[in-house]
């Protein structure tokens, strides 16, 4: 039994002990345990690393009563501590996490150095060594070079390290820093420890569809080995394959004959809770046209499009015509509707302008929203503007085909407005939302980036073509990761015109 | 992989630099002590103890209550104070326990720097921690543990207990250590957190109300009786109990067996509650506090201050340690030795340059102000001098004039001192030697350095008694030595007569300068097989102490004093200002 030898493993005095996890198959569970037996002597204190917010509640709920003897964190808040202790040595300012979070690649920079300051000084990983003589590093697969460096450094400084990743979840890839550590390679890896231990019993579906659960380890072991997913033998009654060929004639776009349709509406309408997952963010947004709006996009905890508009508000400096334009692009990145041709256009006009000219019906209401900018050319004129568009969206027939698709990230724009300052404002936004934890809708659309860490009980994966799933390491990963989502029902949405070379139809 | 068996030893908890500032006598000190033993000598208030309760209430095992004004330099309350140790701390001194993670700070054998990523190619240092205490314009202490980027956590009662303090204070009622005194080393080595409440509940059972008079028993019935009509908490008994301030606990000290007896130890002599206190500090095991030992001769026998002594020197603790005992100073052969001027500022003292030196004369390692004469002549005229310029004995203030063992002695033993930064006065003469070497030390030293612009002291007192005085000077006051001058000035002027006229009369023009090489002992070419003989004649004028204060007396019986003032008063005024005493316009005759 895995779990047996697993919970052997992780107690044992080993100092390096890896544990390969497949998706569902208990390892959040094994970790918590793990750490609550080792807090349980009040002498102990435990690390436990992971790399989303989401997976840091999972794990304090999970480790509940335990106290402050486990330390629950993001790897990159850790960086980022370190780093702000040491800032004047790393030649950082003071407020590392804003400088971070304001820079491009920020947290990857900050890593590459406090990576080298580690390599330059034992001593401070003999210190986190010390405090944290265990460390449990959570979906291990998505460290950079630099990240996996700072566990490395804890280890070679007494710290015994418990390593759960799952190889075949690996996503997140971005090709190295220049001076940053290579990424770590996980055969290599099992090497060098001291035991390995691999979590075959998938929990995950046992209330649910078993049937599904082994499916889904089998499929597993197919895309870890190069090999592909068999559609044809032994598929069990909870996954269903549907043919349908994309008509879209937009790249990344997706749209359907009625009759290819049907299987897909009568699977999304009939189930309360569902995730339609898709690989890209254009995808996303053209899907949520194609359940005409029904289904909401999970936005997860990244905005991208909020960032931006905080960088150009920061840069206008109060330069009216300069807000306008990021104010176009922004309601553009976040839904549709407020296209130049039918509003941005008219809207940049009237600002670089001053309202000069007298108008009536639709431009007359857009020159009320230029004046909100007029008269407060910064982050609060752009958020009573954006309010006061949501208000004519709803009651203004012009404004009725503006889609906000990204509402949660809209409303944090108008949010914004409540504070004297701009980048306070966003820093407590997303501290809130870090610490939040917004939970997606029970039924929504999302792209499988965002959907990584959570479960449902049904899920569509779609397109499952070639452009979505070449035969390629980080497609592989994809496909294992969007089909290891659902706990009851799986439907497959393939294509014969352009079919995925990782199925055999 | 973990079998490997830990260290027979941790390596201490160590100060690797120390910074106080406006704390009560001390204006500002920086100090970076051994890792051993720290002898720290220096003159009465000069801030040795304070230095030693500095450490003391930085390291404190418990939250000290009371600040009052005293506690802050010039009682300027607003200014505050604080007190900083850079510390390396061993491994399990409890800083990875602490509830915010600190950082350990980069060692660079002169201060604590923040690690940074660029570097020479030299090793990274060792890591320390700096940690402060400030008394704040609130009369509150705040403890801090300062770090690398500037902000401080909290420094807890919990981790000061961790790191360890073993205090042997001057204190004589001070038992605390053979108490059960939350903090104490008795404390420490029993860490039986249970006992107080065990304690509490035991002596609940008192019956104290039994105890009482009649006459007060009825008191507290009736006082019962109100509370009850007031609607107060009633049904009133005596019992034990801890209170604000003394807890039940530190009312339990160490006793021992005298003579059939159980008696507290803090009965014994000091010297014996110090050694026990440092004994039970040494029991906890794998312990090595940071041990403050103030005056150390307290109490103890020079024979147990040299075992004290060597036992601290051959420990791994640091220590820092006074002492006015020259037993305790000549015993500590592999301590540094610290001294403190009368500016409180402290610096070391090198030991294979004063050695020679501090078995000779140790007092002046123990006084404020040490002025080091060049010689008995010049230790004698010195203090004349200075005696007039104080218009008391030296001692009193502190100051001490001592015999540096001749010219090059004397350049070395102030140049040992002034490399430890310290102030030290000097007295000698010019022979043209070493011109840099004494020029160096003028620029450190100022006027409290003071050097005759040429020759020696006899050649420039000499050189202002007009003629008609010359007999006077020669004569000795006492009379003892008169005859034997004119002796001297007889051979060297090859006459039997020794007669003042007649050596004046043989010597004619030259009689001055015939006078200085008797004094100073120059051997005639041509007699150098006689050259002892000669040499001997400076011991029959004024080569020595007596000698010395004789010219000193003969400035001014024979007004000279106006002559050389011009020289001498900057000098007698400079050693007034070291102790805070004012300048004066002139020496009274």
């Amino acid at each position: 039994m895995s779990d047996a030898s697993v919970h052997t493993a992780l107690r044992s005095d080993a100092p390096l002990v890896l544990v390969e996890a497949p998706a569902g198959c208990g390892k959040t569970h094994q970790g918590a345990d793990y750490a609550c037996d080792v807090a349980a002597d009040r002498s102990n204190r435990l690390l436990i690393l992971t790399h989303t917010h989401a997976a840091c509640s999972v794990f304090a709920e999970r480790t509940r009563g335990s106290g402050s003897r486990v330390e629950i964190r993001t790897i990159d808040s850790l960086i980022a501590h370190i780093a702000t202790a040491y800032h004047l040595g790393l030649g950082l300012p003071a407020d590392v996490p804003t400088w971070a979070r304001r820079t491009p690649d920020g947290y990857r920079h900050v890593a590459l150095r406090v990576a080298a300051l580690l390599k330059r000084h034992p001593m401070i990983a003999t210190a986190l060594a010390k405090r944290y003589p265990v460390v449990i590093c959570d979906e291990h697969q998505d460290c950079s070079g630099d990240q996996h460096a700072l566990g490395m450094a804890m280890l070679d400084q007494g710290a015994r390290l418990r390593v759960f990743a799952d190889p075949v979840q690996r996503i997140f890839k971005e090709a190295p820093l220049a001076g940053s550590n290579p990424a770590h390679d996980w055969a290599t890896l099992a090497k060098q420890a001291h035991a390995f231990e691999q979590l075959d019993t998938p929990h995950r579906w046992r209330s649910g569809c078993p049937d599904l659960g082994r499916w889904t380890l089998l499929a597993r072991t197919a895309l870890k080995n190069g090999g592909k997913i068999d559609l044809r033998n032994n598929i069990p009654a909870s996954v269903s394959v549907v043919v349908a060929e994309n008509q879209a004639r937009r790249n990344m776009e997706y749209q359907l004959a009625p009759t290819d349709r049907r299987a897909i509406d009568a699977f999304t309408r009939s189930h309360a809770s569902l995730l339609v997952l898709t690989r890209y963010n254009e995808t996303a947004r053209s899907l949520r046209a194609f359940f005409n709006r029904r289904l909401p996009l999970w936005e997860g905890h990244t905005r991208s499009a909020l960032e931006k508009l905080v960088d150009a508000i920061t840069a206008g400096n109060a330069d009216c015509p300069k807000l306008a334009a990021a104010v176009v692009t922004f309601m553009n990145d976040i839904g549709k509707g407020f296209s130049p041709s039918a509003f941005g256009d008219r809207f940049e006009k009237e600002v670089r302008e001053g309202c000069t000219t007298r108008s009536r019906g639709k431009p007359a209401t857009i020159q009320e929203l230029a004046r909100f900018l007029l008269a407060e050319p910064d982050h609060r004129g752009v958020a009573k503007l954006l309010a006061r568009l949501a208000e004519l969206k709803q009651g203004d027939a012009d404004f009725a085909d503006i889609e906000m698709d990204h509402s949660r990230e809209f409303w944090e724009a108008v949010r914004l407005g409540n504070f004297e300052d701009l980048e306070a404002g966003l820093a407590e936004i997303t501290h809130r939302r870090a610490y939040g934890r917004p939970k997606p809708p029970d039924a929504a659309i999302s792209t499988i980036h965002k959907a990584k860490g959570l479960e449902c009980g049904n899920v569509v994966v779609m397109p499952c073509d070639s452009t979505t799933f070449p035969d390629r390491e980080d497609a592989r990963c994809l496909l294992y990761v969007a089909i290891s989502r659902a706990k009851e029902r799986l439907m497959l949405v393939v294509s014969r015109a352009d079919p995925s070379p990782l199925f055999q139809l | 992989m973990t079998d490997t068996a830990p260290p027979a030893k941790l390596p201490a908890a160590a100060i690797y630099a120390l910074t106080i500032e406006r704390f009560r006598g001390i204006t500002s000190l920086k100090w970076k002590p051994s890792r051993g033993v720290n002898v720290i000598l220096g003159g009465g208030d000069v801030g040795k103890t304070t230095i030693l309760e500095a450490i003391a209430l930085l390291l404190s095992p418990v939250n000290p209550t009371t600040l009052s004004d005293p506690d802050y330099h010039d009682r300027d309350i607003e200014a505050g104070f604080s007190i900083e140790a850079v510390l390396s701390l061993p491994a399990g001194a409890g800083m990875s326990g602490q509830m915010k993670p600190s950082w350990p700070w980069e060692w660079t054998g002169e201060e604590a720097a923040v690690p940074a990523l660029e570097h020479d190619g030299k090793l990274a240092g060792e890591p320390v921690y700096r940690v402060r205490v400030r008394g704040t314009e609130d009369l509150e202490l705040a403890y801090e543990i300062v770090q690398p980027d500037g902000s401080t956590d909290s420094f807890p009662v919990a981790l000061r207990r961790a790191i360890g303090l073993v205090r042997l204070s001057g204190d004589d009622r001070n038992d605390r250590d053979l108490r059960l005194v939350q903090g104490s080393a008795l404390d420490r080595l029993l860490s039986d957190k249970g006992l107080r409440s065990r304690m509490a509940s035991e002596l609940a059972k008192n019956d104290v109300k039994n105890e009482l008079t009649t006459e007060a028993q009825t008191k507290l019935k009736n006082l019962d009786t109100t509370f009850q009509r007031e609607s107060l908490p009633a049904g009133l008994d005596l019992v034990i109990t801890g209170g604000q301030g003394a807890s039940i606990a530190s009312m339990i000290g160490l006793t021992a067996d005298r003579s059939g007896i159980q008696l507290p130890l803090a009965s014994w002599g000091a010297g014996t509650r110090r050694l026990s206190a440092l004994a039970i500090a040494e029991q906890n095991q794998g312990d090595a506090p940071i041990t403050l030992v103030d005056e150390v001769e307290r109490g103890l026998e020079p024979y147990r201050q040299r075992t004290l002594i060597e036992k601290l020197q051959t420990g791994s603790s640091q220590v820092f340690l006074t002492t006015h005992s020259p037993a305790a100073i000549s015993s500590a052969a592999t301590s540094l030795i610290w001294y403190v001027d009368h500016t409180g500022q402290i610096g070391p003292l090198d030991v294979t340059k004063i050695a020679k030196h501090r078995k000779t004369d140790p007092e002046a390692f123990l006084s404020r102000l040490a002025i080091i004469a060049e010689g008995a002549t010049e230790l004698g005229f010195t203090t004349a001098i200075l005696e007039r310029a104080f218009d008391s004995v030296l001692e009193q203030h502190g100051v001490h004039v001592s015999d540096g063992g001749g010219h090059e002695a004397t350049l070395g033993i102030l140049e040992a001192l002034a490399a430890g930064g310290l102030q030290f006065g000097g007295f000698a003469d010019d022979e043209g030697k070493h011109p840099t070497r004494w020029a160096k030390l003028h620029t450190k030293l100022g006027k409290l350095l003071f050097r005759w612009p040429s020759l020696c002291i006899e050649e420039n007192i000499i050189a202002v008694v007009p003629d008609d005085k010359l007999q006077a000077f020669i004569t000795d006051p006492i009379g003892e030595k008169t005859g034997i001058r004119l002796r001297t000035l007889a051979d060297r002027l090859g006459i039997a007569d020794k007669d003042f006229a007649a050596l004046k009369a043989k010597a004619g023009a030259d009689f001055k300068a015939r006078i200085v090489e008797a004094a100073v002992g120059t051997v005639p070419t041509g007699k150098e097989s006689d050259k002892n003989e000669y040499k001997a004649h400076a011991g029959r004028w004024f080569k020595s102490v007596d000698g010395g204060r004789e010219l000193a007396g003969k400035l001014f019986s024979l007004a000279l004093w106006p002559a050389l003032k011009p020289q001498l008063l900057p000098f007698c005024n400079a050693a007034r200002t070291a102790i805070g005493l004012t300048e004066i316009a002139d020496l009274d005759g």
